[in-house]
């Protein structure tokens, strides 16, 4: 399991993260900003807990994203 | 018309005397992740402080955009119209389009690149100011606002068209700021606000087939100086335009404060006759104390293609450092009482004050009290008392400012 935290407010809607994990990220007509498919909202934080096989594509678009707003972390499991 | 970056850099351009200022909102602007922006929320008290002054509010939302911001940009210029904003200044047609049709008045942002008398009659159906592109010589300027006067182009509020030029701040590498260079190095675009300034850097060139590195001669050679027209001003206002821009949204309170005095004193001196060259000299002087990366006369004389910035810092004479939070003031005896929480503070110090409200003071140490008692000196940990004029507030910070070069206070 990967997680992939979001902190939206400080989005500036460039559309990068869409183009890079369109399965994971749209852009919200409403705001501009983002959205974190599947995310949960925490104090203005959005966690999404998804499969490995989208480590690739959520790191490069945690790279690329201009304000650095996007963090993915592997999930140790409990054993 | 200043920079507004922040509540500190608002209040200080008010204070300073400013005509008009502008600013941004959420991320549609060209600051969208250098500067601290105001929120929609923000824009009631936006327009307020700005009532108060008399000077005119103006909203950036000049990004490039894309399907998924047009809610938002809608949003804004009815949050914008509906808190009496002066006027939107934008680039993109949708925003043009709507704005008109809300009947919100419309300014032409640089980034649209204007050089000629007819993309300015093209535009005038949606805008009654129009920036000029940065790259115009002063006589390309003259000729566009003669010929606005002679073929009577006037925009939606049917008076003439006017134009406005930057006066001061940063000028870069590409045609009025369509640059791709950050984009393409860090995927960091500078046309939705976020550039991250690569071209003032250093770069090394290599020859791909030997391996050797040259490190470029003139060093950075693509980041331009900063705009200075203080000393041709009377040129500039000589060729009919009508507003000043100074840059800076990325800037703080003590930097649009000292642009905006010194340029409002220009103006006032150029209409009053006593425009000197000691004037010039002093305000030159002032305006090197706050962050630059030297001067140099853009494209407005037509003499030099280009000069490029030799370093990467500020060049500014002096430079701030942090000292500690405001406390107190005490009205009658005109007193404000600090809390030191770095550095030392002396007797006979040049401090600046910047907050929110209070936006820039400046001040000179003249006596400094530590539980009541005179002292010369007062440090990290003290709480302290200064005779100051204006009024200081617990959000303000206090610095001391002190030569770039040595680091000395005095």
């Amino acid at each position: 399991m990967i997680r992939i935290i979001h902190l939206r407010e400080k989005c500036i809607g460039c559309n990068a993260c869409v183009e890079l994990a369109p399965d994971r990220w749209k852009m919200s007509r409403k705001d501009g900003k983002s959205v974190l498919v599947d995310g949960e909202e925490k104090n203005g934080i959005f966690i999404a807990l998804v499969g490995d096989d989208e480590l690739k594509k959520n790191q490069i678009a945690a790279k690329m994203c201009p304000t650095n707003i996007i963090k993915v972390e592997k999930v140790q499991r409990k054993s | 018309m200043s920079p507004a970056g922040s509540w500190e850099a608002l209040s200080s351009a008010l204070h300073a005397g400013a005509d008009s200022i502008y600013f941004g909102v959420e991320q549609l602007n060209m600051r969208a992740k250098s500067s601290n922006n105001f929120t929609v929320d923000d824009l009631p008290k936006v327009a307020e402080l700005c009532a108060q002054y008399s000077a005119k509010s103006y909203i950036t939302l000049n990004t490039i955009m894309y399907d998924h911001d047009l809610q938002l940009m809608r949003n804004i210029v009815d949050a914008a119209k509906a808190n009496g904003i002066t006027a939107v200044i934008a680039s993109d047609h949708a925003v043009l389009m709507y704005a008109k049709k809300k009947n919100m008045e419309v300014h032409i942002s640089t980034q649209t690149n204007i050089t000629n008398i007819e993309t300015i009659e093209f535009f005038s159906v949606f805008a009654d100011v129009i920036v000029l592109s940065r790259e115009l010589s002063l006589s390309q300027v003259s000729d566009i606002t003669r010929e606005i006067k002679r073929r009577n182009i006037c925009g939606p509020s049917g008076k003439l068209i006017q134009v406005e030029v930057f006066a001061h701040g940063a000028l870069c590498m590409a045609v009025s700021g369509k640059c791709y260079l950050s984009l393409h190095s860090h995927f960091s675009s500078a046309n939705r606000g976020a550039c991250i300034q690569n071209c003032r850097r250093d770069y090394i060139v290599t020859d791909k087939e030997t391996g050797y590195e040259l490190e470029i001669d003139n060093e950075f050679i693509m980041s331009a100086k900063d705009l200075c027209t203080i000393g041709f001003l009377d040129k500039i206002i000589a060729t009919g335009v009508e507003v000043l821009k100074i840059e800076g949204r990325g800037r703080s309170a003590d930097y649009v404060h000292t642009t905006t005095k010194c340029y409002k004193e220009a103006v006032r001196s150029i209409a009053d006759g006593t425009y000197t060259a000691e004037k010039i000299h002093q305000w030159t002087e002032d305006l090197s104390t706050v962050y630059n990366r030297g001067f140099w006369d853009g494209y407005y004389l037509g003499r030099t293609m280009g000069e490029w910035s030799s370093s990467e810092e500020s060049q500014s004479t002096k430079r701030k450092v942090y000292l500690g939070k405001g406390l107190n003031y005490f009205d009658k005896p005109k007193i404000g009482y600090f809390k030191i929480e770095a550095q030392s503070i002396n007797v006979g110090d040049e401090i600046i004050i910047t907050g929110p409200t209070t936006g820039y003071v400046h001040a000179v140490v003249s006596e400094l009290r530590v539980n009541d008692i005179l002292v010369q000196q007062a440090s990290k940990g003290d709480c302290v008392t200064i005779p100051i004029e204006e009024v200081i507030r617990p959000s303000d910070s206090i610095y001391k400012l002190v030569d770039s070069r040595t680091g000395n206070s005095k």
